[in-house]
């Protein structure tokens, strides 16, 4: 039984109190973070100096909720939906629609939208789940269109290209700027279930099914994960919450009008958010919402009503698509880790990599060297191991192993 | 049995029962019959090798079996049970691991995180579970420890070496507790020592009652490890049999060597 080779021999001297204490550390890092995070939500209608201000930030916990939901479908399985316009769209209008026709309670009617919703999800996600990489960016974009056309033409169900007027679910006796608070808060805790929902997947055995799905679908159906339910199901979710955060904003702005509706830049904005702030990462879809809701009300304050802002955008996109493929987040916490003590110690990761590199280059020898360790089991200090693991354990200087891991 | 098999040990006492069975098994990709009439048979229990020129549908024959890809005729089962056509998560489930020719891995998640995918049960509450419960992270390091990375628990799989990579995917399919393993060119691309070291692996492992299926290059791995060897040409099998009987086998020497 090979059990120990040379790296492990090496590796087992010291790795678990580093990696215990980063943890430890980390975990509080994280704690403190949270709350730091919290509070500072929670603050803003207290600090926002005017209801213009706050209204933004409205837009920015709207676009937050957005591409959250978006997430679970985008980060998880990695299928990049360009089109979840469609059912921040349908949530929206279908809370409207209750509203208006029933005139059931508008919480309600929401809730009962995103269920419509998700429904509908299930046999939109059953054709469109078939089809991976490009295919499946063009059929979401399709759906869009096909939900655009719909909306205008249907004016006696939909009010049309003239727009919907959803009645408020505040009384005339709650101002605007309180108005605003409200739904800065409400968007919040819709986002906070939003992310805790997200968070319990990911650390699953479910998420772990989905990740694998991202990263090599096949792989993970050999392995026995039935994929195709667990896109669908992930699929159905995002929906379902990108529905919520629809009918939210319906009833919020009290105005739909489907060329803004069943756009495909809401549905860009949902993928940049995401992608610039890390779709692998619990808040990354939160702060690329901060970071792009709050550029594009600037730019739009600035340039007014050109398509300025539209460029902007794109240039962000491309800068981040360049430089920080992976996101804001991802890129930080490397950086940050440069600079913390090493999870897996330096020795261990040189000491199996020069062992690796002395393989290639000199079989024969390493050959040699090896099977007397892997044929007797044990690791045996004879001469040749003896100098190959001294050698390496000795010579830790750390651009060796920044050279051998990069 | 022959000289040569030293992992056949107790299991080889027994008679063999069938494991994994085709029957007139057939695949073309176009005009190309990848797969032409292939009635294979390997045996429970044991070492079986499938071998072959390039080209000969070694790989396209995996595929169809573990569901890969559908084959247009013909019939697969598994210890009895008509498997032909199934998803390949459900022959996962059914007891058939397997590793691919060019190691697949999942590279942006940790090495522990890799060995959490298999699945083995699909109950709601398990599924929603935390991955990281003690039993299952216990029963990973136990397999990374076999395998000999378990100091590499929580590096990303993308960073550790393609020698590592490979001994990780055989743990990962290890955890999804198969009876059978089927493994394409387990050898390939890996340094002389560490074939031995997946050499012994695989003689433990069926020592403690794995099957195997072994599609390999490495003729004097194939001949030292395997019980039963079957030979493939064109899409079918020419030729089977112990290490030795194929070994000597003119069709085997013609479809090798075009002598």
């Amino acid at each position: 039984m090979p059990s120990a080779s040379d790296t492990t021999s090496v590796s087992t001297t010291d790795p678990t109190p580093v990696g215990d204490r980063s943890r430890r550390g980390s975990m509080l890092l994280k704690a403190v973070g949270l709350v730091a995070l919290t509070v500072a939500v929670l603050s803003f209608p207290a600090v926002a100096a005017n209801p213009f201000i706050l209204s933004v930030g409205v837009v920015i916990m709207s676009y937050a909720v957005l591409a959250t939901s978006w997430n679970f479908v985008g980060g998880f399985t990695g299928y990049i939906s360009l089109g979840h316009a469609s059912y921040s769209g349908l949530g929206a209008y279908a809370t409207g629609l209750l509203v208006i026709h029933t005139s059931m309670n508008p919480w309600l009617a929401m809730l009962l939208a995103g269920l419509v919703v998700a429904v509908l999800a299930v046999p939109i996600g059953i054709a469109s789940l078939r089809v991976r990489g490009a295919s499946f960016v063009i059929v979401s974009i399709a759906l869009v269109l096909i939900l655009l056309l719909v909306f205008q033409s249907w004016g006696s169900f939909t009010g049309g290209s003239n727009g919907l007027r959803v009645p408020r679910p505040f009384g005339p006796e709650v101002l605007r700027p309180e108005q605003h608070e409200r739904f800065f808060y409400l968007h919040a805790a819709l986002l906070a279930v939003a992310l805790l929902v997200w968070w319990l997947i990911d650390r699953s055995r479910f998420g772990t099914g989905l990740k694998a799905i991202r990263e090599d679908e096949d792989k993970a159906q050999a392995l026995g994960v039935p994929t195709f339910t667990y896109k669908l199901i992930a699929f159905v979710v995002s929906a379902f919450f990108t529905a919520l955060g629809g009918g939210m904003y319906a009833l919020w702005f009290g105005f739909l009008d489907p060329i803004f509706q069943f756009s495909i830049l809401v549905g860009s904005y949902m993928v940049l958010m995401s992608l610039l702030g890390g779709i692998r990462s619990l808040f990354g879809p939160f702060l690329g919402a901060v970071i792009v809701g709050y550029a594009v009300e600037y730019f739009k304050n600035q340039y007014g009503d050109t398509q300025f802002h539209l460029v902007a955008m794109g240039l962000l996109l491309g800068l981040v698509v360049l430089f920080m493929p992976d996101g804001i987040i991802p890129a930080a916490t490397a950086l940050v880790d440069r600079f913390r003590p090493q999870r897996t110690s330096i020795r261990e990761v040189s000491a199996a990599d020069l062992a690796e590199q002395r393989r290639t280059a000199d079989p024969e020898a390493a050959r040699a060297d090896q099977q007397s360790r892997t044929d007797d089991g044990t690791d045996v200090p004879d001469a040749s191991a003896e100098t190959s693991t001294g050698a390496a354990t000795d010579n830790d200087s750390p651009t060796v192993t920044e050279g051998a891991r990069r | 049995m022959t000289a040569t098999s030293e992992a056949a040990g107790p299991a080889a006492a027994t008679p063999t029962t069938p494991s994994l069975a085709t029957v007139d098994l057939k695949k073309s990709f176009g005009g190309v019959h990848a797969v032409d009439g292939a009635t294979v048979t390997f045996h429970h229990g044991k070492v079986n090798a499938l071998i072959g020129p390039n080209g000969s549908g070694k790989t396209t024959f995996f595929n169809c079996v573990t569901g890969m890809i559908k084959p247009d005729s013909g019939s697969v089962s598994y210890r009895g049970a008509d498997i032909t056509g199934k998803a390949p998560h459900r022959i996962a489930r059914a007891g058939i691991g397997r590793s691919f020719q060019l190691c697949r891995i999942f590279p942006r998640m940790t090495v522990m995180e890799n060995m959490l995918v298999a699945v083995r049960s699909t109950s709601l509450r398990r599924q929603l579970a935390s991955a990281r419960n003690a039993e299952e992270l216990d029963r990973a390091r136990g397999l990374l420890a076999r395998v000999g990375i378990e100091h590499l628990e929580h590096s990303l799989a993308r960073d550790i070496s393609y020698g590592q990579q490979k001994l990780l995917e055989l743990a990962g399919v290890l955890m999804g507790d198969p009876d059978t393993i089927m493994l394409d060119e387990p050898a390939g691309g890996v340094n002389p020592a560490l074939i031995d070291r997946i050499a012994t692996l695989v003689r433990s492992l069926n020592a403690e009652g794995k099957t195997f299926i072994v599609v390999e290059h490495n003729m004097e791995l194939v001949m030292s490890l395997s019980d039963h060897v079957v030979v493939f040409d064109r899409g079918r099998p020419i030729c089977e049999g112990t290490p030795t009987v194929v070994q000597s086998d003119p069709r085997v020497l013609e479809a090798y060597l075009g002598i």
